[in-house]
């Protein structure tokens, strides 16, 4: 397959011409409440050719590899037709031509467990949650996938990759007197199934959260200090400050390019923000992405200011700058776009959590995340679980705590950053352009925000 | 389409379901002023649910041709699978039409271009600082669903849509307004042309902000803001909420729940709807029904399974696509228009908001009828226009509360959002938080 993909990618007649191909194995489970809602395992092949020309992009997908010569006919046509109406044209940023086969170690393949010893050992989960006092039903997902991506470019890059991702999202629900509340738990990665293997006690303490925030009050709604625990902190750097820093946002935009200059200041010195295809065993880890350029750790923020943004090699182009491995596309059916892998916030010099904590006279302890969504300048996500602060102390649980505002306040707002820095996968994924869920992680210490917009009561 | 009913299956399943779907796209697209790219898709693929010992597998292939390894995973995954408690889909034949618009299935990229070209010039030419976004596109796709059952029916599709948008990130402001549209069949270039217009207008009303303190007030709902305020009917009427007991609603068929101006209606026929067909997911016949009518719930909507499980008859409502088992949706939501001129509802709403687009409704808990988000685009009303719009401001209402006893009025006019069909709703003692 080598020879022929990289032959017809070189003989495209285009400025430039990739050729992907994917197949994948995916095993499902899911429950809802008692029963067994769906096990399934599945077979995925497709594929996609992109060319460019005169900086105009023809795409198109198919299933059925046999005429994979037309397919670049085809993409060949359209982008000759995009580029006679184009007024502007494309410059794709150089890179090292790659030649690499990545094979998936043996031990993290998923596929070495038996279905059967996956239902069980989620049905165990989902009956802990089932069977604690006051959980009246329970949702809980599980997937892994294995795939394999064969790339070729018209510039030499060759590249064949086996990867793995995992992904397990369980909630526990508590209905009362007209109220539904939830506590979930989740877990996920590249580096095997050993990791969803002894999740019992955070079971419990899912179930543990839905009983007790059913009985809690819907918080009163309002400007509070929050302390965001990790993975709420996590969610909040990914949707506040991930997805402003994706080229595409600003390659085309003088007004966007003079917002986002490099240099200009975000927040306080100790805020310091990146994002790494480099963690292993994370669901963001990438060695290579979906245009063959290697993966990077690319500092966003350093020391409150801004010193980068992730790219294509196209935005990179556009913009004169370096590509930072992070053209992505879910699967054949897209285009790879700027997207994130792990995108974090560094340890910061203010202690542990309960520093953080100490002078709030009145504030919200806000964790977990149950969704987020920005526009680029507002955002707005849900906590799963949430206390008052009440005198430097966490005092009573509250519930229905959304979080919102405004990216660029909020970072300034940032006035605390512990040095407990976590990282916390789970089966969900980043939506952008109708491609979702791609695999992303986000870590964080605790932070401390003020003013944040509090909607409830 | 190869055959899809293989010697495996009929021999080794006690009962079985395949589900096949191609299709064909096109789509051209605009970002940020240029041209950025020709999208064409091919998608193909092949489901079967199998019953063996009285439970059911599920398997897929993006492969047409994986009949045979399709349906031995689905066999193989039938002792893990749920019972078969229902059955499936026996031998049924819709009366009703639906028409195919076979243009879709061979758009000419130049002219779409062009269109994309067009669209973009009419949005520089009302603001010339406007980014423009467009994208046009649209395609035809056949599924065929045949059941051990008896059932055995295939339909063809017709899609075409547009979007354009007019956007800019200043410091302080980002706003985009946009207007999109898609349906069955290609649209004049005029319709979308004028779409444009329309977001190219309500942009240049959008760059001025007015304040906003927290309080409550009149808010008019338009269409699009609607679609999201709706959720909780949505989510409150599906069979897994019915089937479940999870749904405040499971009681409620012929109880009057709304102000007896709300009348919604699920129409997988409607000419105009992008969604719907004539058989659903799982060859049961559709047909159009009432969910609310005048304020009273008249019907929830099911899949094979959740009828079953429920005690009530399916409603031709599964949904699905190759790759996920049928479950119960909506096709076309369409609400009746009111009696109210959407110019006198814009007087009435003085002092208080038009809201277009919201933020983050999805975490919302519908199941309890909440609705919280930001408000992504609103805009302060004065004397029945919109002076200017309103920033950084979040609101939470419960739909149940608000249809029941806060509606003022509903508009004469309509809009199609996505496969809702809704009209203008101005409601009153809406709390919104502003900082």
């Amino acid at each position: 397959m080598k020879e022929a993909m990289t032959t017809l990618a070189r003989k495209s007649g285009a400025d430039y011409c990739e050729i992907r191909l994917e197949d994948s194995w995916q095993t499902s489970i899911a429950y809802t409440g008692k029963d067994l809602e769906n096990v399934q395992e599945s077979h995925m092949f497709g594929g996609n050719v992109r060319v460019a020309v005169d900086g105009c992009w023809g795409f198109v997908t198919f299933n059925n590899v046999n005429d994979l010569e037309s397919r670049v006919r085809e993409a060949v046509a359209s982008a000759r037709a995009a580029s006679r109406h184009a007024r502007d044209r494309s410059i794709l940023a150089p890179t090292t031509p790659v030649q690499a086969e990545v094979r998936l170690d043996p031990k993290v393949d998923p596929r070495r467990v038996t279905l059967k010893d996956k239902i069980d050992l989620f049905g165990s989960y989902n009956d802990t949650m089932l069977s604690a006092p006051g959980v009246t039903s329970t949702n809980l997902r599980y997937f892994d996938k294995v795939t394999r991506l064969s790339y070729a470019s018209s510039e030499g890059t060759w590249i064949d990759r086996e990867e793995v991702d995992t992904g397990m999202g369980a909630s526990a629900i508590c209905r009362k007197n007209g109220t539904t509340a939830r506590g979930s738990a989740s877990e996920g990665g590249r580096d095997g199934f050993d990791r969803f293997r002894n999740l019992k006690l955070r079971m419990e303490e899912a179930a543990q959260t839905a009983v007790e925030s059913a009985d809690a009050p819907v918080v009163q709604g309002g400007t509070y200090t929050v302390v965001c625990d990790p993975h709420l902190a996590g969610v909040f750097v990914h949707e506040a400050f991930g997805h402003l820093s994706e080229g595409d946002n600003v390659a085309d935009d003088p007004r966007m390019q003079e917002i986002l200059k490099l240099g200009r200041r975000f927040g306080e010195d100790y805020l310091n923000i990146w994002d790494t295809g480099l963690d292993p065993g994370l669901r963001g880890y990438l060695q290579y992405d979906d245009e063959g350029v290697p993966t990077e750790k690319t500092w966003l923020i350093k020391d409150g200011v801004l010193v980068g943004r992730l790219h294509s090699r196209e935005t990179a182009g556009r913009m004169g700058e370096k590509p930072t491995g992070n053209a992505r596309a879910i699967s054949y059916r897209f285009p790879p776009i700027p997207r994130m892998r792990n995108t974090c916030i560094g340890n910061g010099p203010h202690g542990s959590f309960n520093d953080l904590i100490k002078d709030i006279k009145l504030g919200i302890y806000a964790m977990e995340s149950s969704g987020g969504q920005t526009n680029g300048e507002l955002f707005t996500f849900t906590a799963g679980q949430a206390f008052m602060i009440r005198d430097g102390k966490v005092a009573e649980r509250v519930r229905d705590v959304t979080l919102g505002g405004n990216v660029f306040d909020t970072l300034r707002n940032i006035t605390g950053v512990a040095g407990d820095y976590h990282v916390q996968d789970s089966a969900g994924g980043c939506g952008k352009a109708g491609q979702m869920p791609l695999p992303v992680s986000h870590g964080s210490p605790h932070i401390r925000i003020k003013d944040v917009l509090i909607g409830g009561r | 389409m190869p055959p899809i009913a293989t010697e495996k299956l009929t021999r080794a399943a006690d009962a079985f379901e395949t589900f096949t779907s191609e299709g064909r796209s096109l789509r051209v697209m605009f970002e940020n002023d240029r041209l950025t790219e020709i999208r064409q898709g091919e998608n193909s693929g092949l489901a079967i649910r199998a019953v063996k010992h009285g439970r059911i597998g599920f398997s897929y292939s993006s492969k047409q041709d994986e009949v045979e390894q399709v349906a031995e995973a689905a066999l193989r995954m039938a002792p893990f699978g749920k019972p078969y408690e229902f059955k499936f889909a026996g031998p049924a034949k819709n009366n009703q039409t639906r028409a195919v618009d076979e243009r879709c299935a061979s758009l000419d990229v130049e002219k779409l271009v062009q269109l994309c070209n067009r669209v973009k010039d009419v949005i520089k030419s009302i603001d010339p600082e406007a980014m423009a976004e467009c994208s046009i596109g649209g395609g035809i796709g056949r599924s065929r669903i045949l059941t051990s059952t008896g059932q055995e029916c295939s339909e063809t599709d017709s899609s075409f849509g547009w979007f354009a948008s007019a956007k800019i990130a200043e410091e302080g402001n980002f706003l985009q307004t946009y207007r999109m549209r898609s349906g069955r069949n290609l649209m004049d270039d005029a319709e979308i042309l004028q779409g444009a217009r329309d977001a190219a207008e309500e942009f240049k009303v959008a760059r001025k902000t007015a304040p906003l303190k927290t309080g409550t007030y009149p808010v008019l709902f338009a269409p699009s803001a609607l679609a999201d305020i709706l959720m909780p009917i949505a989510v409150s009427i599906n069979g897994l909420n019915i089937a479940k007991k999870t749904s405040r609603l499971v009681e409620s068929l012929g109880e009057k729940l709304f102000d007896e101006r709300v009348t919604i209606t699920d129409d997988p026929l409607h000419p105009e709807g992008p969604s719907g067909s004539m058989y659903d997911g799982e060859g049961t016949v559709t047909s159009r029904r009432a969910i609310i009518e005048k304020g009273v719930l008249r019907g929830f909507v099911h899949s094979l399974s959740t009828a079953q499980q429920s005690g009530h008859q399916p409603t031709g409502n599964s949904m699905r696509s190759v790759s996920s088992l049928p479950m119960p949706g909506l096709h076309n939501v369409v609400m009746d228009a009111g009696s109210d001129d959407l110019a006198a509802l814009f007087a009435r709403a003085n002092g208080g908001l038009c809201v277009t687009q919201m933020l983050g409704t999805f975490t919302s808990n519908f199941l309890a009828g909440q609705v919280s988000g930001n408000i992504s685009l609103g805009y302060l009303v004065q004397d029945g226009q919109r002076v200017g719009r309103v920033k950084n401001a979040a609101l939470n209402v419960n739909m149940f509360d608000l249809l029941k006893s806060a509606i003022i009025g509903i508009s004469r006019q309509r809009e199609w959002y996505g496969s809702e069909y809704l009209p203008w709703l101005l409601v009153d003692g809406v709390q919104v938080s502003a900082r």
